[in-house]
């Protein structure tokens, strides 16, 4: 007798949605504190967080790219909204929208000179991080912006559900679904995974493969500024540390997020809720083990051997993806 | 630098007084990154577990000097029960909130070894008033050269936020020095070993000639200069560091470094973790507790500062021991209402 299961159990987000749970259920039996109140609250935050800057790796790793600026895209935005919010006294709503404007004019460049140069994204993001950051410290003096009004910083440390979820983490998968939408029921959505999956093939049906290309960076900054004024609204500050040096604290969670979840290195595939599970196990998986009091130093090496692992994994599925499932 | 962390807490536990403290009282002390200076607190905390009672106080270290890490590190410790929380700002703004949320939470902050700028919901911070410490190591460079030269500052993380007291401290002391002394060169972002190292050396091999005396105010940058000095057989370049490191009282033994301000890492772990435990069994702060200022708070707690050179380098355990016997001693009647 065969029995014909879900379309949904073969895929991948189903192998990662058990994982999250197996992880949680074994962090709550094995950890103290895991299933706590104050924990679940300051692990939906960092998750929120992790998923976005997921979210923003996925959709240049869809052209077959890298964003490494992306940390740099995500501090420099930040940093551009404190000095509106504080300096120039501009209401949070227009600042919000002038933080959007300026991560995507940063992902603008970041597209325009790869496609125009041929050179790829990761040597062009790999000196527009410096860039970014450089100037951003040169234009900011290494100064915070602390004077942020209490009505946008007051929301990084809302609770919701009896105080067990911060509504950044909402806010997230609601990104989330928009680009769901986007990917899969859009015109500019199709015409985005077509110039990923085969640039030569979109090109000869019509589609301009550069300005696609060009798009899916201008979507990453954007996607990454959102971050950048998700992480000052935790902090209750625009400080230029938030991403680490350069930015370069958010790409392991960035590259973990978006392989675990599916999404093929090689572009022309995204899996929007497989990025969202692979960011929250990612945090899952750290919280948890710095709960077992795991050294953090360990920490960072599991990450990595997962990062790793996950990768030749990835390798050996690309041999087996069906191209014509192109959005899960 | 285990052997200074031994001693010290061995006087110390012969020579206190025992506090039976509240066993319940569950310390975290997490400093903003990986850096020899803090490595004393684990021992301090250990110490003040065995010492006061303690149900814990442990030394939990961020992977890498980056404000998201030490406060992921943070929450997930009070997670784990841990209900004070002792903490080197990883930044002295951007740490304020989660300490603020803490502190709603109920769980009682500290910032130990450098502060959170005010506003803050932190009760105190309790560290070296770098500033003054910088100041004083600068005049005594500024006397060993007689009153005129060319000196130059080496320090450390411009996320630091002691870095920039540290450097106006110095360029307070030059400026009292009537004109003789200038400052040539400030390298700061070098308290790690690799731009400590290239910098340090790029420095002496450019301007060494030129420069009569080097102060330094944080510790990687001190062990490098005295390692630069003591390789080139340099005894013309008078120079004042900081901290404990063995290369730096090596140094001034065999007379390459001048002397250092000593700084006291111990004592702020062992004491900082007494007192989080004093207000969670209900102590406040005295409304006339003799706090001192400086640019970021207006209540801080001076943990003590010496210079040391060639003639008392050999004691300066017993220094540092004064210092936080002193503290500890007179501790609950100046600043606490129990």
């Amino acid at each position: 007798m065969n029995i014909k299961l879900p379309k949904f159990l073969y895929t991948n987000q189903f192998g990662l949605l058990c994982l999250v749970i197996i992880f949680a259920l074994f962090f709550t039996f094995v950890t103290e504190g895991f299933s706590s109140r104050f924990n679940l609250y300051a692990l939906s935050r960092v998750a929120s967080i992790d998923i976005m800057i997921g979210l923003a790796m996925m959709v240049v790793i869809l052209t077959g790219g890298l964003n490494l600026s992306l940390g740099a895209v995500g501090v420099s935005t930040a940093m551009f909204g404190g000095w509106c919010m504080e300096s120039l006294s501009i209401p949070i709503i227009p600042s919000i929208f002038l933080i959007l404007l300026a991560g995507s004019f940063l992902g603008w460049i970041n597209g325009y000179v790869t496609v125009k140069t041929g050179v790829h994204s990761f040597i062009v993001t790999l000196a527009t991080m410096s860039i970014y950051f450089g100037l951003m410290t040169v234009l900011t003096k290494a100064q915070s912006f602390k004077n942020l009004p209490d009505a946008f910083t007051d929301i990084g440390s809302m609770k919701i559900f009896y105080r067990y979820v911060s509504p950044l983490l909402l806010f997230s998968f609601f990104i989330g679904c928009v680009l769901y939408y986007l990917f899969r029921f859009t015109d500019i959505g199709r015409k985005l995974i077509a110039a990923g999956a085969n640039p030569s093939a979109a090109e000869l049906s019509g589609i301009s493969v550069n300005r696609m290309f060009i798009y899916c960076h201008m979507l990453s900054g954007i996607l990454a500024a959102i971050a950048g004024i998700m992480v000052t609204m935790r902090i209750g500050a625009a400080i230029p540390s938030i991403a680490g040096h350069l930015g370069f604290d958010w790409l392991l969670p960035a590259f973990l997020a978006t392989v675990l979840g599916g999404t093929l290195l090689s572009g022309g595939k995204v899996t929007v809720f497989g990025t969202i599970l692979g960011a929250l196990l990612v945090t899952l998986i750290t919280n948890g083990l710095l709960l077992l009091d795991v050294g953090i130093f360990w920490v960072r090496f599991f990450l990595g051997v997962i990062l790793l692992g996950t990768v030749l994994i990835d390798k050996a599925r690309a041999y087996f993806t069906e191209k014509n499932i192109v959005v899960s | 630098m285990r052997i200074f962390i031994f001693l010290i807490s061995t006087l110390l536990l012969f020579s206190s007084n025992l506090y039976a403290g509240s066993s319940d009282t569950k310390v975290a002390l997490v400093p903003g990154g990986p850096h020899p200076y803090f490595a004393a607190w684990e021992q301090a905390g250990l110490d003040a577990v065995k010492d006061f009672g303690l149900g814990k106080a442990d030394y939990r270290v961020p992977a890498e000097w980056d404000l998201s890490q030490q406060n992921e590190l943070i929450e997930s410790l009070v997670g784990k029960g841990y209900n004070a929380v002792l903490v080197f700002p990883g930044d002295s703004v951007g740490t304020n909130k989660i300490l603020g949320e803490l502190e709603d939470a109920g769980i009682p902050t500290g910032a130990l070894a450098g502060c959170v700028e005010q506003p803050t919901k932190t009760r105190f911070c309790f560290g070296t008033d770098t500033g003054h410490s910088a100041y004083l190591g600068t005049k005594e460079l500024i006397k060993a050269l007689g009153g005129k030269g060319k000196i130059a500052h080496f320090t450390g993380f411009l996320v630091d936020p002691n870095t920039t007291l540290r450097i106006k401290a110095v360029e307070q002391a030059v400026a009292e020095a009537g004109g003789g002394v200038e400052i040539i060169q400030v390298i700061a972002d070098i308290d790690a070993y690799e731009p400590a190292d290239e910098k340090i050396n790029a420095f002496m091999a450019a301007q060494g000639s030129e420069v009569d005396g080097i102060v330094t105010t944080a510790w990687v940058p001190a062990v490098v200069s005295a390692q630069a000095l003591t390789n080139l057989g340099d005894k013309r370049i008078k120079m004042v560091g900081i901290d404990h490191d063995e290369v730096v009282l090596k140094a001034i033994k065999d007379g390459f470094v001048h002397g250092t301000m000593l700084q006291n890492p111990y004592g702020q772990g062992y004491i900082g973790s007494y007192i989080m435990d004093k207000i969670r069994t209900g102590c406040s702060f005295k409304s006339d507790a003799p706090w001192k200022s400086t640019s970021q708070t207006d209540q801080f707690i001076d943990s003590g500062t010496v210079f040391v050179d060639i003639t008392d380098v050999d004691t300066y355990v017993m220094a540092m021991r004064k210092i936080s016997l002193e503290i500890l001693e007179t501790f609950d009647s100046k600043y606490l209402d129990c």
